[in-house]
Formats: structure tokens, sequence, C-alpha cells
């Protein structure tokens, strides 16, 4: 049923779930939203919300100005640096807007497996040349270069393209189709038409500019073409006189009617709109030339092509969308059918960034620029503020609870477990915690919980090498006899009975609690299916800690929590949040 | 840092006794390969057989071509689930390369000249794999499938065909070369195994 | 392997800290350098034989200086479990065919069974259970590389990434939160001749 073990997690919820506590920031009184009415409503982790507020602690940071939790979904992200993963070159953000958000230098995927290309030297172009190999190697690289997988071998040779030069494929990319025939940009085509404007009608002309007509305009050239016709339209002063006066009342598509809609709204001159609907609406494409397409609607050639080709020549659903878009390629107008009209595909551009928290717009991560270092220059983390909770099941010695001691082990319903809670205090002050968590868990099965100590105190977390000295000392008693063996000794004691109020375990800055758990009976009355994951058993639980803080001058920032008083006091604070804690899966039967 | 010795290679049992075997001279064979069974061992000219590399002859004759390369770790003749004994259990080609911890199940296994075998995959018993194949790592090939020359088998079972153009003579001269570093690296052996 | 108990217990822990399992296979271990507190599990396969063998021309010229031979140089707290296989990997350069030298950097986990033909690898770099790493690949530091991977030849992996798949593909970022993840000093201290239990 389980092919996976199941571990045991805690997520947290992030504070920005609740619409109330960001509107607001964090109250000086009550950065809990300690309302009377929200205390009792007990959070669901089922709840279809959930999902998007829950966040293991590695996830979350945290705000030391609101002293409050901030997760994914919430920070406001800003980009620090582009660069290529590939390569690890940083990309200006001036480049990206001219360039495109891809990598220009020579990083490219392979189309079929998505493994890196490299340039490789192509002597191995002329299999006739096979018997003179020798000597086409010590001529240097007589076959030219073309981009090989290294997963899986696929070459750009497959698709007709090799390069010149071992460096700037993107740009020499851009020239060439699938099948070797040259290419020319949106920017050169626009130069070569310009030039045969300028000089005359001339035959040669003519058929210098049919040549260039008559390559099938692919999607970039003909954005190009579409682009450079509506600014054209737009800027032409004479389409304001064109007749169609009454007609350009009607058009939508002009700027006139624009500019009409707005004056409606801005409080214009009723007079002034009349002179300027005599604008004509702009008119749509002609030629190809202003980017018209007609559409290609024969596709016998396509068709028996398909008739011909293996399935392994059809390019699949993943290989279509992982080519970039505006594709020098004309079949990929639609979408390609053909893994031979697949191109290379240049590395997508990752980024570094830094995070805003959403309330107080301070900066809460924020890392080195430079691509190559790791360093951040904040990174505030929720845990270094707040305590980790790991769970552990808890077996003891007795007549029932012996068998159940591998964790992956299913629950039964309505046999008692035990889960050890281990909090471990990343603060440098003693902290109070208090827990609280529903009788029965939501849901439609609901399972009881109860928490043996649900107050207790956390030494701080005192210096390392305080714990270094520490650790030598508990390892060297504790070798011999692990901390299981105490453990159970402590069960046996008791009589087989965890004492409640009594916290299990306690070290420098950690201590161990004990939940015990009756599972739920994960029986349907109407015999219907269990829904996904409810055999899951996870608990809600509200953690709220308090600790006093040196209030350390925050000079330059308003301490919301502060409340104004003597910066040598310590202050008290406190926070508090949902978690869920999810145990183990009940077995079904 | 360095210590006196120049390995520390665990001692590995040798269950039975040693097979038959017919090597090239040319070959090399690390001291730690490990060969057992009880059927013919054959290595043919310049093959490399690194450390750990395991040949099992249990289920029947084991041939290996000339200037084939067996990575550590890599078991050839292994008995797989079929577990039946056929007169040439495993057959592998000229210029072919097996990877690291890749397993050629027993069982008229063929492999082709020129093909690669990438790590951790498994042939199963009587596939036959042609020539120039790659096979990428973690790949699992079924037995008794047949794949076509020139194929790239992928881990998740799509296949592809390679549609370069020809170079074996220029693949079959990068592989001599690496035969040639590699018989000075590994210590050759090949008296422990006669 | 040996029935026979070995008495001196399962690892040989060096002056630097590292265990090293006595069970573990060290081919060429002049070649080998550790650079302390590493862990080499049982049935661990380090391949230090396969050196370069041309040396790089800026190096040679370099006042006649012997020729280093590193074939695997490995960091600080590293980890490799058990049936882990480090190998250099090798090319085709100049016309000639050379092993290049494997660098891991400083807490390095490398899982069950995965074998590494990297050309470096960074530091606080986790690598799952039975994963291939193609040769000349470079990892970064900070990068999770979850179980059964295949990172292809030649890929670069930057850092701050979760990889998976194969071939293996980004999918996901390492939040900022966890990065002491990636800290093995708790987890060197479990393993050994008198390991200490691992921390609850």
């Amino acid at each position: 049923m389980a092919p996976l073990p199941f571990s045991p997690y805690t997520f947290i919820q992030c504070p920005c779930s609740d619409s109330t506590l960001l509107a607001r920031p964090a109250d000086a009184k009550s950065p809990t939203g300690a309302d009377a009415e929200e205390d009792e409503r007990t959070f669901d982790p089922r709840a279809p919300r959930s999902n998007y507020s829950l966040y293991p602690l590695e996830y979350l940071l945290y705000c030391e100005d609101c002293h409050q939790i901030r997760c994914p979904r919430c920070v406001s992200e800003e980009i620090a640096t582009y660069y290529c993963p590939s390569c690890l070159f940083e990309v200006p953000s001036s480049n990206l807007k001219s360039e495109g958000n891809r990598c220009t230098r020579s990083c490219f995927q392979c189309p079929i497996c998505i493994g890196p290309l490299s340039v490789t030297t192509q002597e191995t172009r002329h299999p006739d040349a096979n018997l003179l190999s020798a000597d086409n190697a010590a001529t240097p690289h007589s076959g030219g270069f073309s981009l090989t997988c290294s997963y899986c071998h696929w070459s750009s040779t497959e698709i007709g393209v090799d390069f010149d030069k071992p460096n700037g494929i993107h740009a020499q990319l851009a020239k060439i189709r699938n099948g070797g025939e040259s290419r020319l940009t949106a920017k050169e085509r626009k130069e070569r038409r310009k030039e045969l404007s300028h000089r005359g009608d001339s035959a040669a002309a003519a058929a210098a500019r049919e040549e260039i007509e008559e390559q099938v305009p692919d999607l970039e050239n003909q954005f190009a073409n579409l682009k450079s016709f509506y600014n054209s339209q737009l800027a032409d002063p004479t389409a304001a006189d064109n007749g169609l006066s009454t007609l350009g009342d009607l058009g939508f598509s002009s700027p006139s009617s624009l500019s009409r809609i707005m004056n409606l709204y801005t409080g214009g001159k009723i007079s002034d709109n009349k002179a300027k609907s005599r604008l004509g609406a702009i008119r749509e494409a002609l030629t190809p030339e202003e980017g018209l397409l007609v559409a290609n609607l024969d596709e016998a050639a396509l068709i028996s092509q398909l008739h011909q080709s293996e399935h392994c020549d059809t390019a699949s659903m993943a290989q279509i969308t992982s080519q970039p878009p505006n594709l020098g390629e004309p079949a990929l107008h639609g979408a390609s059918r053909f893994t031979s009209s697949l191109r290379p595909i240049p590395h997508l551009l990752r980024t570094k960034r830094s995070k805003r928290c959403p309330v107080c717009r301070h900066i809460i991560s924020k890392p080195e620029p430079k691509v190559q270092t790791t360093r951040f220059r904040i990174r505030l983390v929720a845990g270094s503020y707040i305590p980790s909770i790991s769970i552990k099941p808890l077996t003891l010695p007795g007549p029932s609870g012996s068998s159940s001691s591998n964790p992956s082990d299913l629950l039964i319903s309505l046999k008692p477990v035990h889960y050890l809670l281990t909090f471990k205090n990343p603060i440098f002050e003693t902290i109070k915690v208090t827990l609280a968590t529903p009788a029965a868990t939501p849901g439609r099965f609901p399972s009881k919980v109860t928490v043996l100590c649900p107050q207790f105190d956390i030494d701080a977390n005192t210096d390392v090498w305080d714990e270094a000295l520490k650790d030598n000392d508990r390892s060297d008693k504790s070798s011999r006899n692990s901390g299981g063996t105490t453990r159970q000794r402590r069960g046996t004691e008791a009589g087989y009975q965890l004492e409640v109020g009594k916290i299990w375990e306690r070290g420098r800055n950690w201590v161990s609690i004990v939940v015990e758990v009756v599972p739920a009976s994960l029986r349907l009355e109407d015999g219907g299916m269990l829904r996904e994951d409810e055999d899951i058993l996870e608990i809600p639980m509200f953690v709220r800690i308090e600790w006093e803080a040196e209030n350390a001058g925050d000079d330059g920032g308003i301490v919301p929590g502060a409340g104004g008083k003597d910066k040598d006091q310590k202050e008290k604070r406190e926070l508090a949040y949902w978690c869920v804690l999810g145990l183990g899966k009940i077995k079904q039967n | 840092m360095s210590s006196k010795r120049h390995s520390i290679v665990p001692p590995v049992s040798q269950s039975g006794p040693k097979p038959p075997v017919q090597f090239s001279s040319s070959i090399t064979i690390a001291d730690s390969a490990i060969l057992t069974g009880a059927n013919l061992i054959t290595i043919s000219t310049e093959s490399v057989i690194h450390p750990r590399a395991k040949i099992e002859s249990l289920a029947g004759r084991i041939n290996i071509g000339r200037r084939c390369v067996v990575q550590e770790r890599a078991t050839i003749g292994a008995v797989g689930s079929a577990g039946k004994i056929t007169e040439a259990a495993v057959t592998l080609g000229d210029y072919v390369t097996v990877e690291v911890a890749v397993s050629i199940e027993a069982g008229d296994t063929i492999i082709g000249e020129g093909t690669t075998i990438g790590v951790g995959s498994r042939v199963g018993a009587g596939a036959v794999i042609g020539k120039h194949c790659t096979i990428t790592p973690h790949s699992d090939i079924k037995a008794g499938v047949r794949i076509p020359d020139y194929s790239v088998v992928y881990s998740n079972g799509t296949r592809r065909v390679d549609k370069r153009p020809v170079a074996e003579q220029l693949k079959y001269k990068g592989l001599a070369r690496q035969i040639d570093v590699l018989r000075r690296m590994i210590p050759s052996n090949p008296a422990k195994f006669m | 392997m040996s029935s026979r108990r070995a008495p001196r217990g399962e690892y040989i822990e060096t002056d630097t800290g590292n265990k090293v399992a006595r069970k573990a296979t060290l081919v060429g271990t002049q070649n080998i350098m550790l650079g302390g507190k590493t862990v080499i599990q049982p049935e661990v396969m380090i391949r230090g034989d396969l050196i370069r063998s041309i040396q790089s021309s800026t190096s040679s010229s370099a006042a006649g200086a012997p020729p280093n031979n590193t074939a695997v140089a490995i960091g600080r707290y590293c980890f490799l479990s058990r049936g882990a296989c480090l190998r250099p990997p090798g090319r085709h350069y100049k016309g000639a065919f050379t092993y290049m030298p494997l660098r891991i950097g400083d807490h390095v986990f490398v899982g069950l069974g995965s074998v590494i033909q990297a050309a470096s690898i960074g530091s606080h770099v986790h690598i799952g259970a039975r994963v291939v790493v193609g040769e000349f690949a470079i990892i970064k530091d900070y990068v999770r590389v979850l179980d059964g991977t295949v990172v292809p030849p030649n890929m670069v992996v930057p850092s701050f990434t979760i990889i998976a798949g194969q071939p293996a593909r980004v999918i996901g970022e390492v939040p900022e939160g966890g990065h002491e993840a990636f800290e093995l000093r708790e987890l060197y201290k479990t393993v050994g001749n008198n390991p200490h239990p691992a921390p609850s």
C-alpha cells in the first residue's frame, strides 16, 4: 500500500494566510492575534487553504521588525542577479530586455533529452574520409563544430546545423535554419530591405527583394514585421485624413477611439473628441512584409511525412514545450511534429533574489550579488528564531508497546501510541513554550490527542563551545549505555506510566515531551472510500513562545513590539503560530 | 596521508574452483578482478578488466571481444531470473564498454560492437544489443529484448536512432588511446587467473 | 565477505580524524587525499589509480615541481555511504587520453551506491542514493541531488539548486533556512569504532 516509508514531519503555518494579520502589523499587545474567537477556532490542516500556508521550517523567514514568520508566498522578491546556470556568467539586466531571458553565449540543452550540449569538433562529418582520419585530425577542425549531447549523443548535425567557430554559438545558430540554410534575422532583413529601397528598381534588386520575401517568415520575423507595421500606422499622420471618418467612429482599433474613451473618464472636452474622431482606423496588415501570415491549411505534405516516419522521429509534448518561443524555425509556428525541426534550447537564466517583508518592507534575505559566492548579506531564517520540533515514536517496554518500534510501521486504530516531541531552542534566551492541541483531530476521523506536558521552559542556546564541551562530557558517560536505555529506565521506574505535566527529557537547549495519540478508526459506516491522505494522522498544534529579549537599540527602525520602553530594560516578547505534526499513517483494515 | 600500501583492497572470497580461461597476451586484468564459474572465459586482444569487475561463467561461456573495457563492479554473466544454462552465456563484441556496476545477465546475451552500457544498467538474459548503441545509465534492458544497431536507449525505456554520421574509426582510436593509458595504470595480473 | 570478525574495529581512524572502513576498497591510496574527519563506509570504492597521464602545460612548467598525481581529493567532513564509488573522469585532450582529478569540497554526503565521476563537487552538497554523476560534471556549493538522479556528463549544477531526473534537471531551490541541513559534523560522530548515538 505505502511504497515509501512514512517519515514524521512538522509544517508551520505562516500568518500571511490570515488576512487580518497581514493588514495590521503585528500588534504590540497581541502578535498572537489573541482575540477570543480566534483562539477558539481550531486550525484544520486538511482545509483546502492550508495547503498554501504550511511550510517546513527551512522555508520560512522571519522579520525582525514585525517579529513575525514570513513564508515564500508572502515575501516580495527582488531580483539581484541574472545568471546562466551553465556558464555561470552574470547577465546585465539591460541585456535581458534586448536578448531575452536565455543565455546568449554557447550554453544549450539537448532538444531531445535536455542534457547539456557541448561544442565538439566535427571531424566525423565525412564518413567517406574515414580512411584518411589520421590526416584529418592533423588539419585543425576541418569539419567545423557541432553541438553534441553528452547524455544521449544527439548532435546538431542531425538537424543539419553546424558552426564555423566554437564560440558565440547562440549568434551563429540564429542565422542557421535546420538543414543548414541560412536565415536572416529580423534586423538584417530590415537593413537589407532599406538598402534595396535606396537603390532603384533595377532587376537585380527586384530579384533580391523576391529572395527576401520568399523566405518563410518565421515567428520572430513575423512579430518584428507586425510590430514595425503597427508602429508606422500609429505614427503616420496621413492616416488621419484617410476619409472613412464615419467608419472611424465605429472603429475600436484606432488610437483615436482609445483616446476618446480615455477622455470620457478624464473629463476631456467633447469638441476635441469630435476633431479627433475623424482619425481613421488602423488598417490591418495586408502583405507578408507587414506581418500578414496566411495559414497553411494544406497538411498533405505533413501527413505523408508522418506516414513515412517512425515513432521516435516525432517530437513528444515535453520536447515541444521545452522549445523556446520565438524560434527561427517556421515549422514551430504551430508545434513541431518532428524531432528534425527541434532546435537546441538555449539555457534559461536563473536569478539570485533578495526578499522583503510584505508588511514593513524591510529586507529579510539578501544574497551577495556575485554569481559564484554563496554568502548572504542578510539571511533572517525562521529556524534561528523559533524552536524546531522533531518527532520520534516513543517505545516503552510493556505488554502492548513492544512491537511498534519502527517509525514506518502503520498505526493501529484505537491503539494508543506515544510520540516524543523534541523542541530545540535556537535563541540565546530561555523560552517558555505553551502548547495547545484540540482534544481530537479535525476531519472525519478524529484521533484523540493528549499533550502530556503542554507547558515548559527551554534553556537558552548558549555558546557553541559550551555545547562542544558538554557534549563530550555527556557522550562519554552515555556512550556505553546510550540515551535509549536511560529513557527505558525511566519508563519502568514510573511503572509504565507517563507522568502528566512532566517533561520527558531535557538537554542544554532542548526539551522532549510526550504526546499520546489514540488513532481513529478508519471504518466508514456507508462503506465509502477514504479520501486522499485521510489515513495520515496529522495534529494541529498551537505553539506559543514567550521570552525576554534585550531591547538592544534598534536604531533607525521602529519596533512595533517595543512600545517605547527603556532600552536597557528586558522586554517581553511572544510569538505564536499554528503548526501541523504529521505523525504517521493509520492502518486501514 | 600516503601509506606504504598502495591500495586497501579487502579480500574477496573466490568461491569454487578457478574457471578455465583463454586470455590474449595483450589484455590488462586487475589483480582484484573476480572470475568465477566452470565454463571458459575468453578475453581477446587489448581488453581491460578493471579492479573488482566480476565475470561469472556459471551459466555458460563468456566471450569478451577485442579492446573491450569492463569497469569496476560490473558483473558479466550474472545468473539472472531465468537461470538457464546456455552454450554462450554472454558475448561482448569488439570495442564494448561496460561501465561501473552494470549487470549483464547470462543466457545467450550479446552486446554488439562499439556499444556502451551506461553506469548501473542491467541487461537481461538473452537480450541482443546491436552495434554502436548507447545505453544511458540506470537503464533496464529486459530479458530477450532485441535492440537494433545505432540505438540510444534512455533509462525511461524510450529509444532513438543515433543519426550521427558513422565514425567508427574515430571512436576506436579513442578507445585504443584510453586502453593505452589504462594499461599503464592498472597492474595486470593474468597469471592469477590462469 | 570474510566471516572472521575484525577484532580491531570496523574502521581505521587516522590522526586527522578520517574514519575509513576496513572493508572499503581504495585503489592507489597514495593519490587519494582526505582532508580529515571524512567517513568512508564499507564497500566504498575510490579509484586513486586513475591518475592524470598528461600534465597540464601550466603546472609542468612550474619550476620543474614533481608532478601532482592527486587523483581524488576530498575535503573535511565528507561522508561516503556504503557502496559509493568515486572515480576520476577521463577524456581526450590534444589527441591523447587522460584522467583528470576529482575534487570534492567539505560536508559532502554521497548516498548508498552512488557513482561519482565529476570534475568537481563543491561544499555542502548532498548526493542521494543510487545517483550517477557523469564525467566532468561540476556541482557547485549547496546542491541537493535527489535519489536516483543521473547527472549527465559536463553538466554544471549551480548553487542552491535541487536536481533530480534522468537526465538531471533543476527541480527546485534550496531555501534560505535549509543551509544548515548540509552540515555533516553530527553525522560524523555517529559512525566509527565507538560511535556516539545520533542526537534526538
